[in-house]
């Protein structure tokens, strides 16, 4: 196609395009298709008289502004000649706009929220500060929990109407039960046990015979030693074991074992411990201090708990704390250690207060 | 660093004008391209297009002192307040409902309103006839006998200047993009 017919069909396509009469694009020449294109485009560009008159406009607007304040509130920044010739606009750059209200991005920028910002992360900070001082100061919480357990038990106690604690028994294994007689004198300790059949005629360091158990008891006294209970007359220290009198074990009197008089254990007259229940009332912890952790067991972040045994006295102390169930790696010990040093409110009985059994269990838990 | 130059130079434009209004009129010409094709992208009429340019400008001169820096050119001020021109208008006309998209953020939308100003800027360095042949032409919307007559030549001749102006445009905008 000759370059006149090109000019030809550029500008009947741009007619009709002006007139917005369709076009059969198909018969166009592909460069006039482009131009078209572009001057569709060109046509949606501003008109350079209306681009003059409305920058006409706008200098009329600024004189009529201007002409009030014929002095600028402050003086205009100043021109200096760069390397390349020409003027440049120097301003003096703020130090850290955002400080003072100025933002970057398209949203402006508060000081109340800086004031915000600076508040969470001050709270945040003294939040890790202190959780640090707090972890440093408690590198592992023990948390122990005070149960009270039923099980039988052993403590010399008082007698009571129904139910009485402590007990003892012996014997030297004789074929005949243990002879009938007075009780011996009740004593904190026991030197000698009660005999009725004297083994040992010349001791080197006589000792009165006594049996454990609260010294204020009195019973009936004869001349002759032996079990009150029994009815053999016979002399005899009974069949049990333990040097005492009786079928029991042990250097008291009785069926029991221990050094008190009775069928229960240990010292003291009777034939049980007071246990919780029953009318007695369980003792409340009034201060618990918490045990400490060993340090082979902290090593080891050995973790369980320790069962004690433990009666707690008629004033609130504990005592004859043993371990029923060991944990080992010196937490017996500990849990031991800071039971002796807790108090409670004793079990009460009648409006009494009185001694009772407990266990304890102390549970070591490192976190 | 050319970025950072040009933004530290409109920083210095806007500080001055807001001082001394009248140098506003290099705000005005630095901006104006890209206002215009973006109102021009649409209301698809040139006189309304031209009403509402002229609103703009009429409108940032007389807020300009309000006007903070933030970061953004101010070229995105502008261009809020034409895209708050537009929809006022369309809610005075009743023409069509609230606009809830001002396609400020249209990638799309701000590639068509950058290919219109570099078109004026090409336009802009043209031969003197050819260009203007052109704002005859198509921005004028005169024909080729008015524009012949206008300038003294043939038909024949305006519409070679025609041709050829197109593809010089062409020619050019291919390198430019």
């Amino acid at each position: 196609m000759s370059s006149s017919a090109l000019y030809e069909q550029l500008d009947t396509t741009l007619e009709a395009s002006f007139q917005r009469q369709a076009i059969d694009e198909g018969q166009l020449d592909p460069a006039v298709q482009e131009l078209a294109a572009l001057a569709s485009e060109l046509r949606h560009l501003p008109n350079p008289k209306f681009r003059e008159r409305l920058r006409q406009e706008l200098l009329n607007e600024v004189q009529r502004l201007d002409a009030p304040t014929s002095q600028p509130k402050s003086p205009r920044p100043a021109l200096v000649a760069i390397s390349g010739g020409a003027a440049k606009h120097v301003v003096e750059e703020p130090i850290l706009p955002t400080l003072f209200g100025a933002g970057y991005g398209n949203y402006p920028v508060r000081q109340s929220n800086f004031l915000i910002s600076a508040a969470v992360h001050a709270a945040a900070i003294a939040l890790v500060v202190a959780s640090s001082v707090w972890i440093a100061r408690h590198p592992e919480q023990v948390k122990q929990q005070v149960i009270s357990l039923i099980s039988p038990g052993e403590y010399s106690l008082p007698a009571a109407k129904t139910k009485a604690g402590g007990g003892g028994g012996g014997g030297d294994r004789d074929r005949l039960e243990a002879s009938k007689g007075s009780a011996p004198r009740f004593a904190p300790d026991q030197i000698t046990p009660p005999a009725i059949v004297i083994r040992n005629d010349n001791p080197k360091l006589a000792a009165e015979p006594t049996a454990v158990g609260p010294p204020d008891i009195k019973l009936p006294q004869t001349a002759t030693l032996g079990d009150p209970l029994s009815r053999v007359l016979a002399a005899s220290n009974g069949t049990g074991a333990g040097s005492g009198i009786g079928s029991g074990e042990g250097t008291g009197i009785g069926a029991g074992s221990g050094p008190g008089m009775g069928p229960g254990r240990g010292g003291g007259l009777g034939g049980g411990v007071y246990r919780v229940g029953g009318g007695v009332s369980a003792p409340r912890v009034i201060s618990d201090p918490d045990p400490e952790y060993s340090e082979e067991a902290r090593q080891a972040k050995y973790q369980g708990t320790v069962v004690l045994w433990v009666v707690i006295g008629a004033d609130g102390k504990p005592r004859d704390v043993r371990v029923q169930r060991a944990l080992g790696m010196g937490l017996d010990e500990k849990a031991i250690e800071a039971v002796r040093n807790w108090r409670f409110h004793p079990a009460m009985k009648d409006g009494q207060p009185v001694a009772v059994q407990v266990n304890i269990e102390v549970n070591f838990r490192l976190y | 660093m050319k970025a950072v130059e040009a933004e530290i130079d409109e920083r210095a434009l806007i500080a001055a004008a807001q001082r001394d209004p009248r140098c506003f009129a290099e705000l005005y010409e630095n901006n104006f391209d890209r206002v215009y094709a973006f109102v021009a992208s649409r209301v698809f009429d040139r006189t309304e297009a031209e009403d509402l340019t002229a609103e703009v400008f009429h409108h940032a001169l007389a807020k300009l002192s309000q006007f903070e820096w933030q970061g953004a050119p101010f070229i995105a001020w502008l261009l809020r307040i034409a895209s708050n021109a537009i929809a006022d208008r369309w809610r005075r006309n009743a023409r069509r409902p609230e606009v809830a998209d001002d396609g400020l953020d249209d990638p799309g939308a701000e590639d068509a309103i950058e290919q219109r100003v570099i078109l004026a800027q090409l336009l802009e360095n043209l031969p003197v006839d050819q260009k203007l042949v052109i704002e005859r032409r198509f921005l004028e919307q005169r024909s080729i006998r008015e524009i012949a007559l206008e300038l003294n030549r043939s038909e024949g001749a305006i519409k070679q200047l025609q041709f050829r102006a197109l593809e010089s445009l062409r020619n050019r905008m291919g390198e430019k993009l």
